[in-house]
């Protein structure tokens, strides 16, 4: 049960991109790369802590895992759910089912909004990172929106609650616009909208104290199945030449330089 | 019978979005405001136009079109205000939707599509049912010849209009163009002051390079203008030669870089992932080694 004021961060525990390993053939190697928080979601989470001083409800995160199998996963996963938990969500909702692994962008979005009527949470403010880590894709909040009927404000980069009305700037291309709009309302962060602090230990002991509700599929109604089918993923080889420059003196190594760059015609002579 | 939905701004754009809408079937083209409609009409049999430019006004034109059609794809080119339209009409009706794709094929009732995956680390290989939302990454498709002679229509929507546009402020440029730039000299986190960058403006200026920086020199202590940032959420370059001072080497700089012929990178940390990512490295103190540097490319001269 909800009240009024609440908060929902939608989270997602993201393929690690730095950890990216390679098959033999030169595929991914997705077993073995772990999950962790997605970054922006990290600043959605800071974002919600701060408005909750205005708005005074409850934070609540959901997660909808994607990537399988979730006997492999759950520590990740849980490990991000934790992350949020420490740094202010207060209560935690995960969707763990393997049928819904790997997981599109269909099936997430219909899950959460099934959530949400589950839970009985209404909330004033949904906010997302404008994107994950791993795909990239920058769609998740503007479904959501759309099926629950809400104003979408996505690359919002300032947000400033007054009352029912909020005041956006979203970072676009070539210009920042200002919009308002009223709560309720699906905004969608950028990295820039603030910097969050990894939690502190004592915030990461208070989190496995707060509730965490985890359901599966059969728990859900109306959601979605994927749409889209991950056909196969290559670990993109760029090689370079890797190749030091070294010598005696600073001066040496710059006199080297100069002649690779010669070399590559972007020294006019 | 209308199979596919082009939205465009842009002529060039068009003639490129028309190669990838052919291999479905026939096109309309929905346009936004300040656009090049009349010039579309060269592509499009029809070119339906609203004078609105915000992401909920080119959903709403799009969502009537797409009721009116039922077409089998809707495409455009990849942008944040068509990331936001394009995703409130796929999240309605569930159907599939992927950003910055390339290598667009169609066989059968299933389209298929390459996009780039792990922050730029990887290229995913895609298959979704149509009807299907494509948004797709400019200058990768081969442009169609405009050979029709098409009619404007002028849409009027009935906004509920749930969002007020205050202000746009236009941003900040520094005068640079990476992106067709033969040589950047780029910096990154390695220096300390912002002052401090004249060291690399002096470089630069010395060999008639573009300044290119990794995110938090541009995005987080705005020490330069937003159009310098390289990387995953900022430029993607394909330089001669990128000239990277003090920067780590993180996978979302390195998505910007790809394309780059010669990497070559200087930082004081022999560990630093850079240098397994780059052509030729020096292990040095950008302090000491830009002046040196500079000395030494004078003297040349
Ligand atoms: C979703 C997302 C999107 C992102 N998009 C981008 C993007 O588009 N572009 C981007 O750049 N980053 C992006 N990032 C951030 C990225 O992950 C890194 O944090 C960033 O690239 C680091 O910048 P840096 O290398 O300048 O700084 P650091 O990682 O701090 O590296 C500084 C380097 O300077 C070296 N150094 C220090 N002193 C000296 C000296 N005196 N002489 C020589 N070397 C020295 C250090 O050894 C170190 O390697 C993104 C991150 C996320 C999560
Ligand atoms: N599986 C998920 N569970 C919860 N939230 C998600 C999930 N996937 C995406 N999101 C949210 O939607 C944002 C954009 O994701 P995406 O559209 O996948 O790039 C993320 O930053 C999250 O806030």
């Amino acid at each position: 049960m909800s009240t009024m004021g609440d908060i929902v961060v939608l989270i997602k525990p993201a393929l690690n991109p730095e950890m990216i390993r390679s098959l033999p053939d030169g595929g991914v190697d997705f077993d073995n790369i772990p999950l962790k928080l997605s970054d922006i979601d990290r600043n959605a989470i800071e974002e919600a802590n701060r408005l909750k001083e205005t708005l005074k409800g409850k934070i609540y995160s959901i997660t909808i895992s994607t990537w399988g199998p979730i006997s492999k996963r759950d520590k990740d996963i849980k490990m991000a759910i934790q992350e949020g938990l420490a740094k202010g969500v207060d209560e935690a909702i995960l969707l763990e089912d393997d049928s819904i692994t790997p997981g599109d962008q269909v099936t997430t979005a219909s899950a959460i909004v099934s959530i949400l009527n589950k839970f009985n949470i209404k909330p004033d403010l949904i906010l997302a990172g404008e994107a994950t880590i791993d795909g990239f894709s920058g769609q998740v909040a503007g479904r959501v929106a759309a099926k629950l009927n809400l104003p979408y404000i996505s690359f919002a980069r300032k947000i400033d609650i007054n009352g029912n009305k909020v005041v956006i700037e979203r970072d676009l291309e070539d210009y920042v616009e200002v919009v308002e709009t009223s709560l309720p309302a699906v905004i969608s962060v950028t990295r820039e909208i603030n910097s969050p602090k990894p939690p502190t230990l004592i915030q990461i002991r208070m989190a496995s104290k707060k509730p965490q509700q985890i359901v599966k599929l059969s728990d859900l109604t109306g959601v979605s199945t994927q749409k889209k089918k991950l056909v196969e993923a290559k670990v993109l080889a760029v090689k370079r030449k890797q190749t030091m420059i070294e010598g005696k003196s600073l001066e040496e190594v710059a006199d080297k330089l100069i002649e690779i760059l010669e070399q590559e015609g972007v020294l006019k002579h | 019978m209308v199979e596919v939905i082009v939205v465009v701004q842009k002529e060039s754009d068009g003639s490129e979005l028309l190669t990838l809408a052919k291999k479905v079937g026939e096109p309309v083209a929905l346009t936004y405001g300040t656009n090049e409609a009349e010039r579309l009409t060269k592509y499009f049999n029809k070119v339906y136009k609203i004078k609105e430019d915000d992401p909920e006004s080119i959903f709403t034109a799009l969502k009537n079109l797409y009721d009116k059609f039922n077409p089998k794809l809707i495409i455009g080119m990849s942008s944040k205000n068509l990331k936001d339209a394009f995703s409130r009409l796929a999240g309605i009706y569930d159907l599939p939707f992927a950003t910055d794709i390339f290598d667009f094929n169609v066989s059968g009732s299933k389209v298929t599509y390459k996009r780039s995956f792990l922050s730029g680390r990887a290229v995913e290989s895609e298959e979704a049912q149509m009807p299907v939302l494509l948004l797709a990454l400019p200058r990768r498709t081969q442009k169609s010849e405009g050979n029709v002679n098409g009619s404007i229509e002028e849409l009027s929507i009935e906004k509920k209009s749930q969002i007020a546009i205050k202000e746009r402020k236009e941003k900040v440029k520094g005068g640079v163009n990476l992106e067709t730039a033969e040589f950047i000299v780029s910096v990154g986190r390695g220096f300390k002051n912002k002052e401090d960058l004249k060291l690399a403006f002096e470089l630069a200026d010395l060999v008639g390079a573009q300044i290119g920086c990794s995110r938090p020199i541009a995005a987080d202590l705005k020490w330069l203008t937003e159009d310098h940032w390289v990387g995953l959420s900022g430029k993607k370059v394909a330089p001669k030669v990128y000239l990277m001072f003090g920067i780590s080497g993180a996978p979302q700089h390195l998505a910007g870089i790809t394309d780059a012929k010669t990497v070559i990178a200087i930082n004081n940390d022999k560990t630093a992932p850079i240098f397994k990512n780059a052509d030729y490295g020096i292990v040095a103190d950008l302090y000491q080694f830009i002046p040196i540097l500079i000395k030494k490319l004078k003297e040349r001269h």
